[in-house]
C-alpha cells in the first residue's frame, strides 16, 4: 500500500486550530479550577489570536486540506465579523444567569465551538465540509439556547431549535445527496463541472437538489417563508446568545449561501435566480409586518432580522462582485447596529422587571441616556437612516441591486424600510417621548419575557462597563461608518473580489 | 432533458446499478425473515384449548427472561443513559483509529504519529472532562 | 467657504454637549449668527451674473460607490441658504429666550437639523443630497415628538404618533428617491464609472422610459415634502404637535427643499419626462393651490391656517417652476424665498398670540391691536406680504410665476389667479379675527416685548427690504434658472423656444449676445 502525506498548510489550518485548543483549555479550566472565573478571559485570548491568525493571512487566498477548505478575503472577512460578535457575547455575558446555570467554561466552550463550525463554514468549498461546519455551527447553539436551564422559554427555545434546525440540516443534506447523485462529486467546482460535463443543465435532479440545498440554507439564515423558528428562539435564548445568533450565523450561513451559488452552481443561475429574489422579497415583507405588533424586543429584533436577511439575499441573487461586497459591508453593519440594541437590553433586563418588552426602555432617554443613545443610533441605523453604517449599507446592496437589473427587488426594498419605520421608531419614541398610556410602576406584565424569572437581578446593571461600553462602542462604530465608509467599503470590496476578481 | 427517458443511460442507470446489491440484500432478508416467521406458525405448538397463566407464557416470543412488555412504572436511572451515550461517543470515536491502523505500518511516517496523537488527545480532553464532573460515578 | 457653512452649525451644537444647560442656548444663538454671518460673507462674495457653481469643493467621499463630497452655490441655492440661516437665527433665538426642557439636546437637535438642511441645499452631488434631505428629518423627528404637545379631543393625536405619521410620509418618497437616484447614476454609467456628480450626470442623459418612472420617484419625495395636494396629510397633525421655535424653520425651510429639488434634480436631470408630466404636475400645484387656500379660509386654528396657506404658496412656487419658462423659476426662486420670510414671522405671532390669549382659535380671539399697535403694525406687513400685496416682493415672485404661466398654459393660469384672491381673504380674515373686533372677556393684551421685538423686528425688515429691491434675488438667480430651463427646452424648436423667452432674452436674441442651440 501506498501513503503519500497530505500536504497540510498549517498557517491556513491555524485559525482553526487556536480555536480547538481553546474550546479545549476552556473546558479543562472549569473542570481544574472551577472557583476562578477565566473561561471569559481564556475565551476572549483564543479568539483575539484566531482573529489575528485570520488577519495575518489576509490577501493571500489559499485551498486547503485537498480543496475541503478555501481561505480567501471572504472566508476571512466573515469569521471576523462571527469572531467580533462571539467577543461581544463574551463581554454582555458576564454576570449572565445562564452561565452560572450552565457552568461558566461549558458556556463558552460551547461559544467556541460555534464560533469554529463559523469559521468552517465561511471557508467550505465541499459538501462534506459544508455540511460538517454546519452542524458544528448548529449543535452548541441548540444547547446555548438552553443555558437558561430554570426558565422554560429557555428550554423551548433549544429545543425548538433543535427540532427545526434538524429539519433544516436534513433538507440541507437530502438536497446535496441530489446534487452528489447528479455530479458524483462533492466539491463544489466539481459539481460545477460534472453539471457541465453530464449536460445536466436545467435537469430536474439538479433543480430539486438545488430546491432543497436553498430550503435548508433558508432555514439557518431566517429567511421567509422558513423563519417562523426566528422569533420563538430569539426571545427564549438568554440575550448575549440571542444577539451572537442573530449576527453571526447568518453571517456565516451567507458566505456559504454566496459560495455554494456562486461556485457550485453558478451555471444554473436563471434557475434559481428568480426563486431567491421572490424568497428576498417575501422576506422583506413578512419580517416587517411581523415584528410590527410585536412587544418584545427581542422578537422583535427577530422579526426585524427575517426582513433583514431579505435585504441580504438579495445581495446573493444578483451574483455579482459589488452583491457580495455589499452584502457583506451589510452583514458588517449589521453586527455593529444589531449589537448595541442587544447589548441595551441585556442591560435593562437585570435592572427592570419588564424583561425585554418595549416598557423596559420607557423614559430610557432620561434615565439612563448612556444606554438610550445607543439603542437610538442602533434603531435609526436599522432603518437605513442617513449617518449611520445602515444607510450606506442600504445605499451599496440597492446600488448591487439596480446594476444587477434586480431593481424592482430595490424597490421592495424601500418599501419594507418604510415599513420597517413605524417599529424601530416605536422604540425610539419610548424611549424620547412621553408615553402614550401610563401603565402603573410595578404592576408586573403579563407577556413578552415577563416570567417570574424576569425579576432584577442587578438594579445597577444599565451602568455597569460591561453593559454600557460595548453599547457605545457598538453604536459608535456604527456611527462612524455611516460618515467615514471608505475603510469598510474596501474590507467589502477585498471580499468581493475574492469570490469574482 | 429529463433522467428518466435518458435512454443511453448514462446517468439513472449506473446509478440503480450501484444499489443493485442493497436491493439483492433487502430481497434476501426479508425472504429468509418471512420464511423462518412461517415456519414458527406452520411447526410450533398449538395454542391448548384451556389457558392458563402458563401457556399464555408459553406462546410469547422467549426474551432472555425478561418481560416482553414492561410496566407501565418501570424506570431506568438517568445515570444509565449517561453511561450509555457516553460508551457509544467513546466507542465510535475509537473506530476511527482503525484506518489509522491499517495503515500505520505501511506510512512509517512522524505525521500519521502526530495526527493519532492529536486525536487521542482531544479524546483525552472529553474523557478528562467527563470524569472530573463526575458523570462516571454510579449514583 | 461651502464647507465651513455646512459645518459650523453641527460643530457648535457639539461643543454645546459640554456647556452647562443656562448657557447653550445662547451658545445656539452665537453657532448660528455665525453660519448667517458666513453665509452673508458668501453671499456678498458672489459673482452676479454667472451660472457657474460657485465656492465648489468636490472631494471623493466613498470612492468605491461613486459617491463625491461636492458642495456649491450657485444663483439657484444662494437665496435659499441665505433664509436658512436667517430663520434659524430667528428660530434658536426664540427657543433661547424661553425655558427649554432639556435645553442642551434642544439645541443640540436645532443645529443638527440647520446643518442637514443646509447640507440638502449646498449638496452638488445627487447621492449627498438624498443624504442630507434624509437626515433632515432625524433632528425633526426628535424635536417634534419630544417636545410637541399631545393634542386631546376630536380628532386629537399625541405628539409621537404625530411625528411618526411625518416620518413615515416624507420617508416614504425619500427612500423611493434613495432608489431612483441609485438607478440615475448606475444608468447614466452604463457600465463605466460610477459617479454620482450632478454635473457630471448632467452630461449623461437618461434613456426616456427610464426617466419616466425615476422622475416620478423623485417627484414623490418632493411633494410629501412641500406638502401637495394629497400628499398633506401629515402636515396637519405634525404643525399643531410641532413646538414652535422648531416649527419656524421647518414651515419656513423644509418644504422649500422640495421645490428646490425639482429645479435642482428634476428638470435638469429628467428633462424628456418633465415636458412629458409637465400638465399632471401642474394640475397637482392647481389642487394644491385651491385645496390650501379653501381649507386656509375654513381653518380656525391660527396654526393650521399657516400651514394650508403653505400649501397654497407651495402650489405656486411648483406651478411656477413647472411652467417651465425662465420667468416662473425665476419667480418660484424669488417666491420660496419671500414665503419663507412670510410664514416664520407668522409663527413667531402666532406664539405671541398663544403667550397672550392661551389657545390658538381664532374664534377665541380678537382686539388684541388696541393694546398692542407694534404687535399689530408688524403683524400687518407680514399679512400683506402673505396676500402679496403690490409693493410687496411677494407680488413681484407670484407676478413672475404667473407670468411664465401664462406663456406656457395659459389655462392653468386663470385658474391660479383665483389663489391669489383667495389668499388675501385668509390672510385677512387672520389678522381681523386676531387683532380687530371685540376682545372677550379675559384676554391679554400685551405690547410685544422687547427680546420677540428683536426677533420679529429684522424678519420684518427683510421683508421690507426684499420687497423695495427685489432685483437683488432675481438678478443673482436669472443666469442659473436660464441655464437649468434651457436644458428642458432643448429639444424644443428654436421658434417656439423664443417665443417662450424672457423679453430681456428675447432683446439679447436679436442682439446676437444669446444663441440658440438647435
Amino acid at each position: 500500500m501506498n501513503f503519500n502525506e497530505p500536504h497540510l498548510d498549517y498557517a491556513g489550518i491555524s485559525p482553526l486550530i487556536a480555536l480547538t485548543v481553546g474550546i479545549c483549555v476552556v473546558l479543562l479550566s472549569a473542570v481544574f479550577k472551577p472557583t476562578k472565573r477565566w473561561a471569559p478571559g481564556l475565551t476572549t485570548i483564543a479568539l483575539a489570536a484566531t482573529a489575528g491568525l485570520l488577519i495575518w493571512q489576509w490577501d493571500d487566498p489559499k485551498t486547503l486540506i485537498t480543496g475541503a477548505l478555501r481561505l480567501d478575503d471572504l472566508a476571512i472577512s466573515i469569521s471576523l465579523i462571527s469572531i467580533l460578535t462571539a467577543g461581544f457575547c463574551v463581554v454582555l455575558s458576564l454576570r449572565e444567569r445562564a452561565t452560572e446555570e450552565a457552568g461558566s467554561g461549558e458556556y463558552h466552550s460551547l461559544l467556541l465551538g460555534s464560533v469554529l463550525g463559523m469559521v468552517l463554514l465561511a471557508q467550505a468549498t465541499n459538501l462534506v465540509s459544508f455540511f460538517v461546519a454546519l452542524e458544528t455551527l448548529s449543535i452548541p447553539l441548540y444547547i446555548l439556547c438552553a443555558t437558561n436551564l430554570r426558565r422554560e422559554g429557555s428550554l423551548e427555545s433549544g429545543l425548538k431549535y433543535l427540532i427545526v434546525g434538524s429539519i433544516g440540516s436534513a433538507t440541507l443534506l437530502y438536497g446535496m445527496a441530489f446534487l452528489y447523485g447528479g455530479t458524483g462529486a462533492t466539491n463544489f467546482a466539481g459539481i460545477a463541472d460534472g453539471i457541465a460535463r453530464n449536460g445536466l443543465d436545467g435537469d430536474p435532479l439538479i433543480l430539486i437538489g438545488i430546491a432543497m440545498a436553498a430550503v435548508g440554507l433558508a432555514f439557518k439564515t431566517s429567511i421567509a417563508p422558513f423563519h417562523q423558528w426566528t422569533p420563538d428562539v430569539y426571545q427564549g435564548a438568554p440575550t448575549p446568545i440571542t444577539a451572537f445568533m442573530a449576527v453571526a450565523t447568518k453571517a456565516a450561513a451567507f458566505a456559504v449561501f454566496l459560495r455554494f451559488f456562486d461556485v457550485a452552481l453558478g451555471s444554473q443561475l436563471d434557475d434559481w435566480q428568480p426563486a431567491l429574489a421572490a424568497l428576498a422579497a417575501i422576506s422583506i415583507v413578512v419580517g416587517n409586518v411581523g415584528a410590527l405588533g410585536q412587544d418584545s424586543l427581542k422578537r422583535m429584533l427577530g422579526y426585524s432580522g427575517v426582513a433583514q436577511a431579505g435585504y441580504m439575499l438579495g445581495g446573493v441573487v444578483v451574483l455579482s462582485e459589488s452583491g457580495t461586497s455589499s452584502l457583506v459591508f451589510y452583514l458588517a453593519a449589521y453586527a455593529f447596529m444589531n449589537l448595541a440594541a442587544f447589548a441595551v437590553i441585556v442591560g435593562r433586563e437585570r435592572e427592570t422587571i419588564f424583561g425585554d418588552d418595549i416598557r423596559a426602555v420607557r423614559g430610557l432617554g432620561t434615565e439612563r441616556p448612556l444606554l438610550a443613545w445607543p439603542l437610538t443610533i442602533s434603531m435609526l441605523a436599522l432603518a437605513g437612516l442617513p449617518a449611520t453604517a445602515g444607510f450606506i449599507g442600504k445605499l451599496y446592496l440597492i446600488e448591487a441591486l439596480v446594476e444587477g437589473d434586480y431593481t424592482w427587488l430595490a424597490v421592495f426594498i424601500a418599501i419594507g424600510t418604510m415599513i420597517s419605520l413605524a417599529y424601530y421608531l416605536r422604540v425610539v419614541a419610548a424611549m424620547w417621548m412621553r408615553p402614550e398610556t401610563e401603565v402603573a410602576s410595578g404592576a408586573r406584565p403579563v407577556i413578552a419575557g415577563a416570567s417570574p424569572e424576569a425579576d432584577p437581578v442587578d438594579p445597577d446593571a444599565g451602568s455597569r462597563w460591561y453593559i454600557v461600553g460595548p453599547a457605545l462602542l457598538a453604536a459608535a462604530v456604527t456611527v462612524f461608518f455611516g460618515i467615514i465608509p471608505q475603510p469598510l467599503v474596501e474590507f467589502a470590496s477585498h471580499a468581493g473580489a475574492a469570490l469574482f476578481g | 432533458m429529463s433522467v428518466y427517458n435518458s435512454v443511453d443511460g448514462h446517468l439513472f442507470l449506473p446509478v440503480l446499478k450501484t444499489y443493485l446489491p442493497i436491493l439483492v440484500f433487502a430481497f434476501l432478508g426479508l425472504t429468509v425473515g418471512g420464511i423462518f416467521a412461517m415456519l414458527n406458525h406452520l411447526l410450533g405448538p398449538k395454542k391448548p384449548a384451556r389457558e392458563t397463566a402458563a401457556s399464555r407464557r408459553q406462546g410469547e416470543p422467549y426474551e432472555s427472561g425478561i418481560p416482553v412488555e414492561p410496566t407501565k412504572g418501570l424506570r431506568f436511572g438517568v445515570t444509565f443513559y449517561l453511561i450509555a451515550m457516553l460508551f457509544i461517543l467513546f466507542d465510535i470515536e475509537v473506530i476511527f483509529l482503525y484506518p489509522i491502523g491499517v495503515i500505520l505500518k505501511d506510512a512509517d511516517s512522524v505525521f500519521v504519529l502526530g495526527e493519532m496523537i492529536t486525536f487521542v488527545v482531544l479524546l483525552l480532553v472529553a474523557f478528562v472532562y467527563v470524569w472530573r464532573k463526575g458523570a462516571l460515578d454510579w449514583r | 467657504m461651502s464647507s465651513a457653512i455646512l459645518w459650523a452649525p453641527l460643530a457648535f451644537g457639539l461643543l454645546g454637549l459640554f456647556l452647562p444647560q443656562k448657557a447653550v442656548g445662547w451658545w445656539a444663538v452665537l453657532g448660528t449668527a455665525v453660519t448667517l454671518g458666513l453665509a452673508i460673507v458668501a453671499a456678498v462674495g458672489f459673482d452676479t451674473g454667472s451660472s457657474a457653481m460657485q465656492y465648489a469643493v468636490d472631494e471623493p467621499w466613498i470612492s468605491g460607490l461613486g459617491v463625491d463630497y461636492s458642495l456649491g452655490i450657485d444663483g439657484l441655492n444662494l437665496f435659499l441658504i441665505l433664509l436658512t440661516a436667517v430663520l434659524w437665527v430667528g428660530g434658536v433665538a426664540f427657543a433661547a429666550f424661553r425655558e427649554q426642557e432639556r435645553a442642551k439636546s434642544f439645541f443640540f437637535l436645532m443645529l443638527v437639523a440647520e446643518t442637514a438642511t443646509l447640507g440638502a441645499f449646498l449638496a452638488q452631488d445627487l447621492l449627498l443630497f438624498v443624504l442630507f434631505f434624509d437626515l433632515m428629518l432625524v433632528p425633526f423627528y426628535f424635536l417634534f415628538g419630544a417636545w410637541g404637545h399631545d393634542r386631546s379631543g376630536e380628532g386629537g393625536i399625541t405628539a409621537s404618533a404625530a411625528t411618526l405619521k411625518m416620518i413615515v410620509y416624507t420617508l416614504i418618497g425619500s427612500l423611493l428617491m434613495l432608489v431612483a437616484a441609485i438607478a440615475t447614476a448606475v444608468l447614466a454609467a452604463d457600465g463605466g464609472h460610477l459617479t454620482f456628480s450632478l454635473a457630471a450626470l448632467n452630461e449623461h442623459g437618461l434613456g426616456e422610459g427610464s426617466q419616466r418612472w425615476i422622475f416620478w420617484f423623485f417627484a414623490a419625495a418632493f411633494l410629501v415634502k412641500m406638502p401637495a395636494f394629497m400628499l398633506h396629510g401629515w402636515m396637519p397633525d405634525a404643525y399643531r404637535a410641532a413646538p414652535l421655535p422648531a416649527l419656524i424653520v421647518f414651515s419656513g425651510v423644509l418644504a422649500k427643499v422640495g421645490a428646490y429639488g425639482f429645479l435642482r434634480v428634476v428638470l435638469p436631470l429628467f428633462p424628456d419626462a418633465t415636458v412629458e408630466f409637465q400638465e399632471v404636475i401642474l394640475m397637482i400645484a392647481l389642487a394644491s393651490i385651491l385645496y390650501g387656500s379653501v381649507m386656509a379660509f375654513t381653518q380656525t386654528n391660527v396654526r393650521l391656517i399657516a400651514g394650508y396657506s403653505s400649501v397654497a404658496q407651495l402650489g405656486f412656487i411648483t406651478a411656477g417652476i413647472f411652467a417651465l419658462q425662465a420667468d416662473g423659476s425665476d419667480g418660484a426662486v424669488l417666491q420660496m424665498v419671500n414665503h419663507g420670510l412670510v410664514v416664520a414671522p407668522l409663527f413667531v405671532v402666532v406664539a405671541l398670540l398663544l403667550e397672550r390669549t392661551g389657545t390658538e382659535d381664532i374664534s377665541e380671539m380678537g382686539g388684541l391691536a388696541l393694546r398692542a399697535p407694534v404687535l399689530a403694525a408688524l403683524f400687518l406687513i407680514v399679512v400683506l406680504a402673505t396676500l402679496a400685496m403690490p409693493g410687496s416682493a411677494n407680488f413681484i415672485g407670484e407676478f413672475y410665476i404667473l407670468n411664465g404661466l401664462f406663456e406656457a398654459k395659459i389655462v392653468f393660469a386663470f385658474v391660479a389667479i383665483s389663489g391669489v384672491a383667495m389668499s388675501a381673504y385668509y390672510a385677512l380674515r387672520l389678522y381681523q379675527q386676531t387683532m380687530h373686533n371685540r376682545k372677550p372677556e379675559g384676554l391679554l393684551s400685551r405690547e410685544i416685548g422687547l427680546r420677540d421685538g428683536l426677533i420679529l423686528v429684522p424678519l420684518v425688515l427683510c421683508i421690507v427690504g426684499l420687497a423695495l429691491y427685489p432685483q437683488v434675488v432675481l438678478e443673482r438667480t436669472a443666469p442659473s434658472v436660464a441655464q437649468t430651463v434651457a436644458k428642458v427646452r432643448q429639444n424644443e424648436p428654436p421658434e417656439s423656444r423664443l417665443a417662450s423667452m424672457s423679453l430681456e432674452e428675447k432683446a439679447e436674441v436679436e442682439s446676437g449676445a444669446l444663441k440658440i442651440v438647435p
